[in-house]
């Protein structure tokens, strides 16, 4: 039933005390990085050390600005001889987001992801297709670290390609797979246009799914199509990846690692804590990592802790599906997104104009972003290579910097509303 | 040197009538045009008018994206063939153009072909024998 039984069922009061312990080692190896040495050093009225969980609420907040302002080095708590690996975001424009692992936080990822795939019923007799993209983004090898510990045949598919997805799934009776939700009804699309049914014609027994927002709705839907569970995965890369809390065969929610993170729910205006079952921003301390501790963490992410216990008998919280974000990032085909990645690419191109707008559509079945450009009046010289090449140009750049294909579309000048202070340029209309 | 004037233009219902609007408050006469569009929802409106210079300052106060291209009239007899035997002309002059369109008068038809991104295209054109419309008579197509 349980990854690790003993761990996994704690008892909330000696699962509270191994945070607080966990806590402290964490501070201690906080203290090694530049940046937590100078904001605890010379503050000397930060503790040391808590005595209990509610300790961390007298202890600042991280954000991602400082994870950029402090690249590459300033959260590194080790030398750079025993790290074994970094991920980072993805980004041409500005510092990227980069953490950094030795062996053990190599280890720990792997372990709780593989206590995450147990937890939603993958065993070591699965075949388990991991169709997300490898490199950088830290759902490919997230994952297959968490499958290989787990004893699964791994199939490192990748990203795209339905065809030989298909094929994939076929020759070798691949019965797990995990993907963006998007993708998955792409992929059902695909199987039905080759007359296949994916209920007959492959041995699928479960789905994992994550990376990209979705409703219960969407997941319905998915498990129609696919006639299996699909089981909800959260993660983020500033705490590893993937792996952070998942479902169980209940589907109630995602139990949150707790014996690896420490987590808050704060609301987002007064930064005060909420009580469980209230809704706001989800606030994360590391507890086992050494080479990269990030303490309380503000993810931006919305949601909620659901009270109570969950039947299954783990003993670690579970929190909600992500409702929303406190900040403007949005998600399109698993890859993060700020509006100013965009904004950086277009104002750098002389022949755009000030304004542009950006509209994330569901165009059967497919989630694309279409961005409205205007094109500035003395530019134009009235002829369609010209324009054709400038659409072409933009549609590379974006797709380079938020690695996400973009239709570019050039509009008059003075078409689209003007930017007034905090303008609202991004337009969400996806079907969930 | 003869002018059209090109206007980009958003493939949306409206948005051309925003053309029109101008050139008819400065009453600017328009003699031939084409219209095309990509797959991108936008195109290009090439118009040939009688004051090509007034509709260009027009259009751009009215912060419509305009430009001056220039181009080349070619006229021709109004009568089956006359085309064919042109472009073969036009071939032979060794030119590859990209944006033309035509127009019919009273037994004479014109042919408007853009030669803003062709160099010397009048030269050549003449070179290889094709007569071209004065600039006083382009404006004035009849």
């Amino acid at each position: 039933m349980y990854w690790e039984k003993e761990l996994e069922t704690l008892p909330e009061k000696e699962l509270r005390q191994l945070q607080v312990n966990r806590l402290n080692i964490t501070l201690a190896h906080a203290r090694r990085s530049p940046f937590y040495g100078e904001l605890f050093g010379r503050n000397g009225n930060h503790p040391e050390s808590v005595n209990d969980v509610k300790g961390i609420e007298s202890l600042p907040f991280t954000v991602k600005q400082q994870l950029r302002d402090h690249f590459p080095y300033g959260f590194l708590t080790l030398p750079q001889k025993e790290i074994i690996r970094l991920h980072s975001s993805s980004g041409t424009t500005g510092n990227p987001t980069v953490i950094f692992h030795n062996r053990h936080d190599i280890d720990s990822w792997a372990n709780l992801m593989a206590r995450s795939l147990f937890c939603a019923g993958v065993r070591d007799t699965d075949v388990f297709q991991n169709i997300v993209g490898y490199g950088l983004f830290t759902g490919g090898l997230g994952f297959q670290y968490g499958i290989e510990k787990l004893g699964a045949l791994s199939i490192p598919a990748g990203a795209g390609n339905s065809l030989r997805q298909i094929k994939l799934m076929r020759d070798y009776g691949t019965t797990a797979i995990h993907a963006i939700p998007s993708y998955l009804t792409r992929l059902y699309d695909v199987f039905r246009e080759e007359h296949l049914n994916p209920q007959k014609d492959t041995r699928l027994r479960l789905l994992c799914i994550g990376a990209e927002p979705h409703t219960e709705e969407q997941r319905q839907r998915i498990q129609e199509m696919f006639g299996v569970k699909a089981y909800n995965s959260f993660g983020l890369s500033e705490m590893n990846g993937p792996g952070v809390a998942f479902e169980c065969e209940y589907q109630n929610g995602l139990h949150i690692w707790e014996d690896a993170f420490l987590v808050e729910i704060v609301n987002p205006d007064t930064l005060q804590p909420v009580p469980d079952g209230e809704f706001g921003e989800l606030v994360m301390t590391t507890l086992d990592r050494q080479a990269n501790p990030l303490i309380r963490y503000r993810t931006r992410d919305i949601t909620r802790i659901i009270p109570g216990a969950c039947p299954c008998g783990r003993t670690h919280r579970r929190i909600d599906r992500i409702t929303g974000r406190t900040d403007d990032m949005f998600i399109l085909k698993g890859c993060n997104i700020f509006p100013m990645q965009i904004e950086g690419v277009l104002m750098k191109i002389p022949e755009v104009g000030t304004d542009y707008r950006i509209t994330l559509e569901t165009v059967s079945d497919q989630d694309t972003m279409v961005i409205d450009v205007e094109i500035k009046k003395d530019c134009f010289r009235g002829d369609l290579a010209f324009l054709d090449k400038l659409q072409k140009r933009l549609t590379h750049l974006i797709r380079d910097e938020v690695l996400v294909t973009p239709v570019i579309r050039l509009v008059e000048p003075g078409s689209l509303p003007k930017a007034e202070g905090k303008a609202v340029r991004v337009y969400d209309t996806r079907k969930r | 040197m003869a002018y059209q004037v090109s206007v980009f233009l958003e493939n949306k219902i409206g948005h051309m009538e925003r053309i029109t609007a101008v050139l008819k408050a400065a009453g600017i006469n328009i003699l031939t045009m084409n219209l095309n569009h990509t797959t991108g929802g936008w195109g290009i409106v090439n118009l040939l008018v009688d004051q090509p210079e007034l509709a260009y300052r027009q259009l751009s106060d009215a912060g419509i994206s305009a430009a001056l291209r220039r181009i080349v009239v070619l006229p021709m007899e109004d009568k089956p063939g006359s085309l064919d035997g042109l472009l073969r002309k036009i071939a032979g002059a060794g030119i590859n153009f990209t944006t033309a369109y035509g127009r019919s008068g009273r037994g004479t038809a014109w042919f408007v072909v853009d030669t803003e991104d062709i160099p010397d295209a009048e030269t050549m054109l003449k070179s290889a024998g094709l007569e071209i419309l004065p600039d006083e008579t382009v404006y004035t197509l009849d």
